[in-house]
């Protein structure tokens, strides 16, 4: 079980939104730190894991909820 | 029931399925392009814009179409084109990406459309018109009778130029793309899965998109209105029918064209399971509804909006819709780097 650090909610939020504040979350995070993110919008669930690898962050889960929510799993590269 | 009703409809509901899959919208594919150094939906639009510059020459030939580039007057393109940009980050969806995602239940873009509309209209026949006919009047720049087009400029034909030029892009593009590996990403599943149930990835988009817009221009034409596919006149059809009461207003391909496309992207989430009413809270309400209203003064001031001057604009190779677009890319990216990139430099 992994140990979430941090929880998002962006559900209901415009694009851009969910991705800006994802990055902007993970940013101000530490190194190995886990961020839940909760989503609902389908552009972003598609987007946010390719830009995720550029920042180096990593991906540790996708879980499709009911409709259109999403939960993602990610751990912070710690760019501080 | 008119030919009008049947194509238009028939167009929009392929139009707002393809968008909605292809999660299609050009305020992401020109914002991210700066904000997030993602490139994914801009490849998109440009084989869409390719695919249409091959296609609409064959149209013409064949003499289903007339090639009708939209003017070029600098003033109107340059204002209008930075205050819709400015408009659509704000909107949180360009002209397309709003009306498809009515469809999506997000009610950001109901408030967006309706400031749309409303701004449209004001600017087409309301208070602001002296401001849009100033700037179209005393701006405009034409190579004699016609629109300046990259190939009129020249004293060359549109067909064989817009042709050739699609080739060659197209030839630049390949020979780059493979020069870098660059791979296209594989969908996985079956292939309803694929079309019905995942997002579609950039290069089906395209290519779906534009058949669309040659289908769409061959089709509107037939119904006796001579362009591809366009946005903002369709709301603003609905506006001057039924808000404002003006006498005689025919809801035509424009119109049907915005009912089909909520009504493909409506589907198109139900399939998909992505359908869901999403309320943001009042504050993202105004955001989107002044974020509307700028893009209705843009669109109508610069004689388009991004699927006007981009999607079918940039095909027709109409200088007046090269501006367009350069500006609604200016005035996106100023904005995006007011709301998004300043804030968090702190």
């Amino acid at each position: 079980m992994t140990e979430i650090t941090k929880t998002l909610d962006v559900r209901g939020k415009i694009c851009p939104y969910p991705d800006m504040d994802t990055m902007t979350t993970l940013k101000k995070m530490q190194k190995g730190e886990v961020l839940e993110v909760l989503l609902d919008y389908p552009l972003s669930v598609e987007r946010i894991p390719r830009n995720l690898k550029k920042q180096k962050h990593k991906l540790l889960e996708v879980e499709k909820l009911d409709g259109p929510n999403h939960r993602m799993l990610i751990e912070a590269h710690g760019l501080k | 029931m008119t030919i009008a009703v049947i194509s238009g409809l028939f167009i929009g509901i392929l139009f707002g399925f393809a968008l909605q899959r292809g999660r299609f919208c050009m305020n992401s594919a020109i914002r991210d392009l700066a904000l997030l150094q993602d490139n994914t939906l801009m490849k998109a639009v440009g084989i869409a814009v390719l695919v249409q510059m091959f296609g609409f020459p064959l149209l013409s030939w064949a003499g289903l179409i007339t090639p009708s580039p939209k003017p070029l007057f600098w003033g109107a393109n340059l204002v209008g084109g930075i205050v819709f940009g400015i408009g659509m980050v704000l909107a949180g969806g360009c002209a397309s990406g709003v009306t498809y995602r009515v469809g999506e239940g997000v009610v950001a873009a109901l408030s967006a459309v309706i400031g749309l509309a409303a701004a449209g209209t004001i600017t087409a026949m309301g208070f602001l018109k002296p401001v849009m006919s100033y700037l179209q009047t005393n701006t405009k720049i034409m190579v004699g009778e016609a629109s300046p087009t990259l190939a009129n400029i020249f004293g060359l034909p549109y067909e064989i130029t817009a042709l050739v030029l699609s080739l060659v892009l197209g030839a630049i593009w390949l020979f780059v793309a493979m020069k870098n590996k660059e791979e296209v990403e594989a969908s996985e599943g079956s292939l309803t899965q694929r079309i019905f149930v995942k997002g579609w990835t950039w290069l089906p988009t395209g290519i779906v998109i534009g058949i669309i817009g040659i289908l769409a221009y061959w089709s509107s034409a037939s119904a006796g209105r001579n362009y591809s596919l366009a946005i903002t006149s369709g709301w603003i059809t609905f506006v001057k029918k039924y808000i404002v009461g003006v006498p005689d207003t025919k809801i035509g391909w424009d119109a049907w064209l915005i009912v089909g496309i909520i009504l493909g992207a409506l589907v198109a989430s139900l399939i998909a399971g992505e359908f869901k009413i999403r309320w943001p809270g009042w504050k993202t309400i105004l955001q989107t509804l002044g974020g509307g209203l700028l893009m209705g003064f843009g669109a109508v001031t610069s004689a388009g909006c991004n699927v006007t001057h981009i999607l079918s604009g940039l095909p027709l190779l109409s200088f007046g819709s090269l501006l367009g677009s350069i500006s609604i890319a200016l005035g996106a990216w100023l904005m995006a780097y007011l709301i998004f990139v300043r804030p968090n430099q702190a």
